[in-house]
Order: C-alpha cells, then structure tokens, then sequence
C-alpha cells in the first residue's frame, strides 16, 4: 500500500518549486509563469484530497522528518529541534482549504494580473508560490518552532506581495506597516516558543510527549522564579498569543490590515482573508490543549476576540471602498473565530474558519472581478447597476454577501450562529466571556448592514459614473473560480448541521464535529472530546433546554442579521442611494478614522522615541563606550607589541630566554621544585 | 617483533611522503630536461593526495582505529594511531594545496624543484613527528621538518626580506631545538627513558627528581611552542611569514604549526600524562594556560594594528595558536570532557588548515599579481577578481568564527568543551579575543569589496589568470564551505581520537 503521508512535503514542495521556477525563468515562461504556479498548486490540492480521504479512512501521521539540532548532533543541547508533519482531521482540513483557495487565486490572477498587462508578473507568481508553500509548511509542521517559522516566512510573503506595485507610494508604506506590525506581535511569539522549549523541553504539538500533553500532565521542566505552573502556563498562552493577535489582525494590532488592501486583490483573497490572516486562528486551534489549561488564557482570548468582531464591524459601516469594507468584514470575522476559541468552541471555530476561507475568498475575487469591471476604480459611490452588467459576480456575490451577513441557509449562518450558541451556554458565571458574547451577538447586525450597503451601493440602483454604465467584461478565468467559491458559500453549511441535529433530533450530520473528534480516526489527545474534558467551561442552558436554547440563539441572530439587512435595504436599496453617514454625528469622524487608532499607535511609536533616546544613551555610552575602550586599549597594546618585534634577532632571543625562566619559576615555585 | 609488511602498511603515509621526495630529486637529476615546473608540481600533489588517501584507507580499512589500537613498531619507537593518522590528512591536505598553489607563484623561478622537494621532505618529517612514540625520534623528526623549512623560507634568494626572514627563523629555531634537546636530556635523567609510556610511568613515581624532570618538561614545552608559534618562542613567525614566498607562509602557518601540536597532544598525553605529571607537581597545563591566554591576546592585539596583509595573517595565525592551545591548557586530572576539548583542537587545526592555508595563497595571488602588500592595497580587488575576492572573505570569516562557516562551529565548540571542563576564563578570553579578531578580519572584506581604489589603473596589474592558484584558494573554500554540514563527522572522529588517549 502507498504511504500517503510520505508525500505530504511533495505538498509544501510542489509551490516551493513553481516559486523556483517564477523566480528563475518566469521571463521566459508564458504568462510569466502562471501555469507552474497552476499545476503546482493544482497537485497540491489533489496530494491534500488524498490525504483528507487517508485520514477519513482512519489513518494520521505525526512524523519527524529532520533532526536539525539535537544532542547528538551539531550543538550542544538537550533539547531536539525538528521539522516534521503533523497530519490529522485539522491539519488535513486546512490543506484542503489553502491548496483550494490558493490553486482558484491562481487561476483568478490569470485575469486580473496578466489580463490587465501587469508587469513584473514573474515576481508576482513566484511571490504567491513561495506564500503558499509557506503557509502549507504552516499547516503541516509538528512543533511550535517549525511553525514559528513557517509562519514568518508567511509574514515576508505578505509584505512582498502587498508591496508588489512599489513604484507607488501607497503599496510600500503599507508593506512596511504590515511587515511592522505583525513583527511587534510575533516578537512575543517569539519569547513564546523559547519559554515553551525552556519550560517542556519540547515543541511537539502531538503525541504523548508533547507540550500540551506534558502540561496536562504538570511534568514541567523549568519555571521562572518559582512562579505557579498554571499562572506561568497563562503567561506563555499569551505570549504566543501575541503572534496570534498580529497575524489574525485583532485588536489592537488589526492596523496593518486595511492597509494591506494596497496589495494586488488576488493576494487579499488568498494571503489577507483565506489563509495567513487564518494562521493565527489555525495556531491556537492547533495548540487548543495547551489553551484549554488556562481559564485566563482563554477568557482574554473570547474578549479580545468578541471585542474585535464588533469593534471592526463598525469601522465596516462607514468605508466608501468596496476592499476597505472587505478589510474590516475580515477583521471582524477572525474576531468572531478567537470568541469561538476562548469561549471553549474549538470544532465551531474551525467550522467558522472554513466556511470564512470560502465566502471571504469568494467576497475578495468578486470584488476583484468588479474592480476589472470598473478599471480599478475601488469607490462604491461610483458603481451602482452592475447587477445586470456582471451577473455571475452579482449572484456569486450575493451568496457570499449572505453567508456573510449569517442569512440562513448560507454557511456563514451556520457557523456564526454555532460560535454564538457556544459562546452564550458557557457564559454564565463568566463575565469576560459573557461580555465577548454580547459584543458578538451585536456585531451581528452591523454586519449584515455593511455588507449589504455594500451590496446594495455595488450592484444595485442607477450606475452613478460613466465605468459602471458600461463595465470592462471579465472572462472566464475571474468568472470560474467565482462560481466554484460561489457553490461552495452556498453549501459549505452542511458539514456541520448541529443545529438541526439537536431541534429535530437526525443523529450523524455534525459531520466536522465527529470528524475533530477523531470519529475517523486521528491523533491521541487531539480530539475536540479531549479538549472539552481539559476546558474550564461548563454548559448552562437559558430557556427550554438545550433545544430551546439553540431555537432563541438561532432566532436572536438571525432576526439581527435580518434587521440589519433590511436596514441597509431602507436606506441604500434604492436607485439613487445618498450618503447617510452624517446622521452618525460626531461618530462619524471617529467611525472614518477608525477610532483615531493609527494617530495613537503613531503617537506611541514617538513615545517610545523617547524611550528608545534613552537606550540610545545608554547604548552610545556605555556599551560602545566599552567596546571603544576594549578597541584602543588592544590598539595601543598592539602598538605596543609591535615596537616589540623590532627585528633584532639578539632581543628575540634574550625575550625568549627570558620568557622561558619566567615559566620555569611560576612552576617552580608553585611546584615547589626548588625545595 | 616488526612484522615488515605491517610495518610498511601502517607508515605508508610517512613513507609515500618520503618517496614522493626522493622521486622529485631523481626526476630533478636524471632528467635534466624534464624537470618542468608542471610536472613537478603534479608528481608533488600526486604524492600527497596519494599520502591522504593511504591514510583514509588505514582509517577504513580498520588497520588502525579506536578500536585497533595503536600500530607499535620499531620498539615502540613508533605508534600509528587515529590522532597521528587526522593530523595527516591536515598535513597531505595542506601541501597538496600549497604545491598547487606553488606552480603558479613560482612559474619564472630558475630550479623549483628543490622547492616541491624540500615541502615533501619537511612533511615527511611531520607525518614522522605525529607518529613518533619516542622523544629521541621527536627530536629527529622535529629537525626534518625545520631544517627544510628555513631553507623553504630564504627560497627566494635574491630576495633581501626572504633571506632576512630565514636567517632570523633559523637562529630562533637552532636556540629552541638546544632548548627542547636539553629538556628532553632533562626529562631522560630522570625518568631513565625515552618512550612515551616508560616516561609517563616514571613520572608518577620521580622520587624527589620532580624539579630535574619539570624543568625539562617545561624546556620541552618551549621546543613545542616554538613549532606552534606562541609566545614567547614567536618572535621569528611574523617575520619568516611575511618575508618568505607566501605558498610556504601558508604551509608554515597551516602544516608546521599542526605538526607542533601533534606533538604536544601526543607528549603530553602519552609521556607526560596529566593526572601523574600534576600529582608530581608539575602542573603543565597552567604553563600551557599562561602561553595560550598570552599567545591569542598578544596575536590578536598585534593583529588589529598591521597595515600589511600578510604580516595581519601571521598575527592572526599566532592568534590561533593560542586558540588550539586551549586544547591543552583546559586539561584537568580526570576531567570529563578532556577527550572533547582535545578533540575540539584538532577540529579546529583541520578546519584552519583549509582556511588560514586559503588565505594565504589570495595573498601569494596578489603578489602574483603584483598589486601592493597594504590593506588599501587591496582595496576594490573584488571588481577585477569577484571569484577569488569572495573565497577571501570567506577565509576571513571563518577565522573570524563567523556562522555559518566552520570555523564558526570548531571555535564553538573548542570553547564549549573549555567551559564543560570548568576552565570559563579560557572560554571567555578566546571569545574577546575573537570579537577583537573581527575587526581586523573585517578590515579585508571591506578592502576588497567596499573601498575604492586610490586609482583607476591600480588594478590593471590584475591581467593574469593564474589558474592553479585559483583552483587551490577555490578548493580551500570549499572546503571551508563544506566542513559546515561536515563537520559531525569530523569531530566525532577528533573526540574519538583524543578520547583514546586519556
């Protein structure tokens, strides 16, 4: 029988090789090397299909497959750093979805890269393979330093593609700002990974010598200062949460986001909404035992999460570009996913995750389609009527504007409505997490009218520029992968019916919680079960039950999403649709700067200017005060020495023999041979 | 009993060396015509990498190997064993590169056969010295590697610093070797022998003779480190380095220095074993701290002020001693990691046998070239020579003990090895001094890759090619280059070789 698992790196790989490929013979390729990129990712996907049928068939794999320091080997350590893989229900989900995602990227940025006449395609392609070849390492890596740098490796990709069109002032800044300001956040990842290390001696993620497990079980190697294990094991939960908080942009880091919408709209799909925002959220998921632990850990991680959801949904209201909205939408949702996880949700955060990756993917290609169709003019106040003009971006569109905005049947409905549910039952007696699940709950309709005051100002009414009356055709290669995202925001909602299951009582379809609960087989310990077991929560049920609890959550949140909806219709469903933002007051101005916060990280950056001109002082003074001061004293005494060598044989000879007494009597008299 | 064939066998290094030699002589005399520059050159590096593949093939073949044991022969006047065996692949390594080197820089000299000769006559005598089990054949062999090399660096006779060079050498090396000669007269007074293993068993039990046998141990170590170059039996390195051709700089820097350390581990290993030597109170190894402590500060301080390149090399490589030095100087009784630090040592001889070898055979290039001796000398060197200028930097930055090349991971874990023996003081000058070597490193690089030329002609000497010279400094950096994933294997067998000693 054919190991599958024994090609999982030819999935890393295969990008790896088209980013090869770009880099070096693009200029020679057609298409500046779309097609590698095609039929890399295209294995990739297929390689990934194959290992999800492996592991629904009962198998999984936690290998190492390099030991590139290890006691035995180069540098004196007790401690193994390896590359390996990790292949379980979760990880080959995630490979389904990246490889999925990336290959319709691919194939979109067909039109709307070479079609366009862009140049510098080659850098372009071999950017997004190297992107998808990290973030597939990402997914599959077995320890928290592989990831760690998978999931650098991710940042630099984001920054080279959003700085893809440098010769503009925008793209680079934004490229820096986004470079920046996951760096502050992965910094603390950083000192995550060495206190895990330091504290268990390992990074495995699986497996009875894990991390996870060995805090489970208390053995811990190291602790600092005598600090109680569970306080230091929050400590560290957080400390890799910085990471998280950066990558996943939630507050307070979520200010790179927007801004990255400089980068090409493909890249936003794949990079900004499908997957690396996805990182941070796949790498708690991924560690959720060592979370589980810690109640703090996670109470933090609802709210900021909650907090974030509505926070950014808000922000959404007020954006006049169509990619702008999308930024916020995307903040807001991986908002949504951290509240899942904190509120002890693991199977709804990744089912949110998913469903997320296709509508989000979906949003981002169809606005693409629409900026082709509008010469990359971006302002929703100059489109209106593509409705007729675009129909199968419109009706793409719409399904995932719906999933989205969490309209039953949609996937985004289901997946929402499980994170509410999950939130509100494990609520009470905990206040961080009640106030996490209100602010979820509200954000709920502002989503719903952003996204279709996006909807509505996009494709509905009169066409208000002479673009929008008659619109650039987009081709199949924009139209194929959006019907794909399309069907699949449509449907993606069935893999997991819980809803449904516990109202009607049909055992079997919670398909995506049976199969994280290993119901197919998996890894020991890795288990949606397992994590429950481990988690502080337990389950309080408001009204009539579980039943009844799931009909009001279920009731409350759509009746939201509806009012919200119909909102945006009464206001902006209309042909000729005006601007209402003023209605908002002084809100507005704090709404349009996104809450000042760009002034106040700036504000602070100058602040610690001032504290940087300290260590400056004390950088200038002391440390290379020292280093000159070792610098001349090894100057003079090597003038020293040099007047020394004078090149008179007699003098070498009496300094030798001189040197040598001088040896023969510090021995001796500490020998003691003249006695 | 000496059986011949075994004896053969396991000496077959030494003696492919000697013939290699010889053959050149026969070559020079019988056929007058015949005696190219090329095809002495080839005969030569033929010999040694023939040398260097018969000594991987005892390695291999198991002859002679940890588990082996020693080869004894002559009375055990001679043992072959895995540390003798290392140290010669460094030496073969060595002078095959610098015969190479040789044809190029020599290519106008009248009779360069005498050269390939006395280079294969004076490591003959080193391979000698590393298999040498009595100090009678130490001293034998210790003279068979000076002799040649004070004639190697007066070589260019019409040259007045060449010669300079070598009358200097010779008169600091003929009061050295009456020094190391007494000292084993000394040793041999008290011990009542000149084997390795008779000496030490005498040393554990001297009856009063501790001073009689130290200070001749202590004369000893100023025979040993006058080969290695230290302080303060130095003074002829700067001079004789910078004064004779630069191929037998390189081959004195990287070979000779070498072979005075396999002669230090071995006696002092063998004859004149820590445990017993400190418990007659003779504490050689704080002399051998004291020299290594004194020997990389004074180097590296020397170093950072030269104006010439060369003369910054020959500091550097006293600097380096110092270093290797360590492998002694961190010695303690039964101390755990003695195996490790000694092994560490002969790693870090292997590596800078490649890279301070490849050093200076880019100067010997640019002396081919006729571009000037300073570091401004060489500035801008990289635009006419970008392949040559990067294995120089290469050179530099692996004595620098900069990742990620190997002399990076030899310096580390030398260092390492020092502090697991509880010697941090060591440790922690080894890694001043190295940040200290950093600039003076870095000065190259910079020269050759960053500064402009004073004018534009000045690198218009640059127009010959010489090939040879190129393949060696090419080779030397790969071979700096590649003992980096390499270099498991290198000092597991160097531990393993130490280890066995002690």
């Amino acid at each position: 029988m054919i190991d599958v698992f024994s090609y999982v790196p030819a999935i890393v790989l295969l990008p790896f090789f088209s980013f090869l490929v770009a880099l070096g013979a693009g200029k020679y390729l057609p298409k500046g090397g779309a097609f590698g990129g095609i039929a890399a990712t295209a294995g990739s996907f297929l390689l990934s299909l194959w290992v999800l049928a492996t592991v629904a068939g009962g198998q999984a794999a936690n290998r190492t497959i390099y030991t590139w320091a290890s006691a035995g080997g180069i540098g004196p350590t007790d401690v193994e750093l390896t590359f390996g893989i990790l292949v379980d229900p979760l990880s080959a989900l995630m490979l389904v979805i990246v490889t999925l995602v990336a290959l319709l990227v691919h194939v979109f940025s067909l039109g709307y890269m070479n079609d366009e006449g862009e140049t510098g395609l080659p850098r372009y392609y071999a950017g997004l393979g190297l992107f998808t070849a990290s973030m597939l390492g990402f997914v599959v890596a077995d320890n928290l330093l592989m990831a760690f740098m998978f999931f650098e490796l991710v940042g630099l990709c984001s920054y080279l593609l959003i700085g893809f069109h440098f010769r503009e002032p925008g793209p680079p800044s934004a490229a820096k700002k986004a470079f920046l300001v996951t760096r502050f956040g992965d910094y603390f990842f950083l000192i995550g990974v060495v206190a895990v290390l330091a504290t268990f001696g390992t990074a495995q993620f699986a497996g009875p010598e894990s991390f996870p497990a060995l805090a489970e079980a208390g053995e811990v190697a190291w602790t600092p200062g005598g600090l109680a294990v569970d306080t230091w094991f929050t400590i560290v939960g957080l400390l890799v949460l910085g990471g998280v908080v950066g990558k996943s942009a939630q507050f307070p880091l979520h200010t790179w986001l927007p801004d990255a919408m400089e980068g090409p709209t493909p890249v936003s799909a794949l990079i900004h909404a499908a997957t690396m925002v996805a990182a941070g959220v796949y790498l708690v998921a991924r560690m959720y035992g060592f979370y589980a632990l810690s109640p703090t850990a996670l109470a933090v991680i609802a709210f900021i999460g909650g907090f974030t959801a509505l926070f950014a949904a808000t922000m959404g209201v007020v954006k006049d570009e169509l990619k702008q909205v999308l930024a916020y939408s995307t903040i807001s949702q991986y908002g949504y996913m951290m509240l899942a996880l904190g509120a002890g949700g693991y199977v709804a955060a990744v089912f949110h995750l998913t469903t997320h990756a296709f509508f989000k993917a979906l949003l981002f290609l169809g606005a693409g389609s629409v900026i082709i169709a509008m010469h990359h003019n971006e302002d929703m106040w100059d489109m209106g009527g593509l409705k007729s003009k675009l129909p199968v971006t419109y009706y793409t569109f719409l399904a995932g504007s719906l999933a989205l905005a969490g309209i039953f049947p949609f996937a985004g409905f289901w997946s929402k409505d499980e994170i509410l549910y999950e939130a509100l039952v494990h609520a009470p007696g905990e206040p961080l997490l009640f106030g996490g699940y209100l602010m979820g709950l509200l954000a709920v309709p502002v989503t719903a009218f952003y996204t279709f005051r996006m909807v509505f100002l996009t494709f509905h009414g009169e066409p208000r520029s002479a673009t929008a009356r008659d619109p650039e055709p987009v081709r199949w290669n924009v139209k194929g992968p959006l019907t794909v995202l399309g069907s699949l925001a449509v449907v993606t909602g069935v893999i997991n019916m819980v809803p449904v299951q516990k109202v009607l009582g049909i055992e079997g379809i919670d398909v995506l919680h049976r199969w994280l609960d290993n119901e197919w087989g998996g890894i020991e310990g890795l288990s949606s079960h397992h994590y429950a077991d481990l988690g502080p929560y337990s389950s309080e049920y408001l009204v009539g039950g579980e039943v009844g609890t799931v009909l009001v959550g279920a009731a409350v949140s759509l009746g939201l999403a509806l009012a919200g909806l119909g909102l945006a219709w009464r206001l902006y469903g209309v042909p000729s649709p005006t601007e209402h933002t003023a209605k908002l007051g002084g809100i507005k101005d704090v709404l349009y700067n996104n809450y000042y916060l760009d002034e106040l990280q700036v504000w602070l950056a100058y602040r610690t200017e001032d504290v940087a001109g300290v260590a400056n002082v004390f950088d200038q003074g002391i440390i290379d005060g020292v280093v000159n001061g070792v610098s001349s004293v090894s100057l003079f005494g090597g003038n020293r020495i040099r007047r020394l060598q004078s090149g008179v044989v007699s003098q070498y000879t009496a300094l030798l023999t001189l040197g040598l007494v001088a040896l023969v009597l510090v021995l001796g008299v500490t020998g003691g041979w003249f006695l | 009993m000496v059986n011949a064939p075994t004896a053969v066998t396991a000496l077959l290094p030494v003696l492919l060396f000697a013939l290699t030699g010889l053959a050149l002589l026969l070559i020079d005399t019988i056929r007058p015509s015949g005696r190219s520059n090329t095809s002495m050159a080839v005969v030569s590096a033929l010999g040694s990498l023939g040398a260097l593949g018969a000594t991987a093939w005892l390695v291999v073949s198991g002859t002679v190997g940890v588990d082996a044991g020693a080869v004894r022969l002559f009375a055990d006047t001679i043992a072959v064993d895995t540390m003798a065996l290392f140290f010669i692949a460094i030496f073969a390594s060595v002078t095959a590169l610098v015969v190479v080197a040789a044809h190029d820089y020599f290519h106008d000299h009248a009779n360069p056969a005498a050269f390939y000769s006395l280079v294969l006559f004076a490591t003959t005598g080193m391979a000698l010295l590393a298999v040498a089990n009595s100090l009678a054949v130490v001293f034998v062999a210790l003279e068979m590697v000076s002799l040649p090399s004070y004639v190697l660096v007066a070589f260019l006779k019409q040259n007045r610093g060449s010669v300079e060079a070598g009358m200097k050498y010779f008169l600091v090396g003929a009061l050295s070797s009456a020094i190391f000669l007494f000292g084993i007269s000394l040793v041999y007074a008290a011990t009542g022998s000149l084997l390795f293993g008779d000496v030490a068993e005498a040393v554990g039990s001297l009856d009063g003779l501790a001073g009689v046998a130290g200070l001749g141990i202590v004369m000893i170590v100023g025979g040993v480190a006058f080969k290695t170059a230290s302080v303060p039996f130095h003074f002829w390195a700067p001079e004789a380095y910078e004064g004779a051709p630069a191929p037998v700089s390189a081959y004195l820097s990287s070979a000779s220095k070498a072979a005075g350390f396999v002669v230090a581990f071995q006696l002092f290993t063998e004859a004149f074993p820590v445990g017993a030597s400190v418990g007659a109170n003779i504490d050689w190894v704080l002399a051998f701290g004291i020299i290594a402590a004194v020997t990389m500060t004074l180097g590296n301080f020397a170093a950072a002020v030269q104006e010439e390149v060369k003369r910054m090399l020959a500091y550097s490589s006293i600097g380096h001693a110092g270093y290797a030095l360590i492998g002694l100087a961190a010695l303690s009784a039964g101390g755990q990691a003695n195996g490790t630090v000694m092994g560490a040592a002969m790693a870090h001889l292997l590596v800078y046998g490649f890279m301070n070898t490849g050093a200076f055979l880019f100067v010997a290039m640019a002396e081919r070239w006729g571009v000037g001796r300073t570091f401004a000398d060489y500035a801008g060197l990289a635009r006419r020579a970008p392949v040559a200028s990067t294995a120089m930097a290469v050179f530099m930055f692996s004595l620098a003990g900069l990742p990620p090349f190997a002399g990076f991971f030899s310096k580390y874990f030398l260092f390492q090895a020092a502090i697991d023996n509880g010697f941090v003081w060591l440790a922690a000058l080894g890694a001043v001094n190295s940040v200290i070597s950093l600039y003076y490193y870095s000065r190259v690089v910079k020269a050759l890759f960053i500064d402009d030329p004073d004018s534009p002609s000045a690198l218009d000497a640059i127009d010959v090619r010489p090939t040879a010279l190129y393949a060696a400094v090419v080779f030397a950096a790969v071979a700096t280059v590649l003992l980096l994933p390499g270099f498991g294997p290198v000092i597991e067998t160097a531990e393993a070789a130490a280890s066995a000693l002690f």
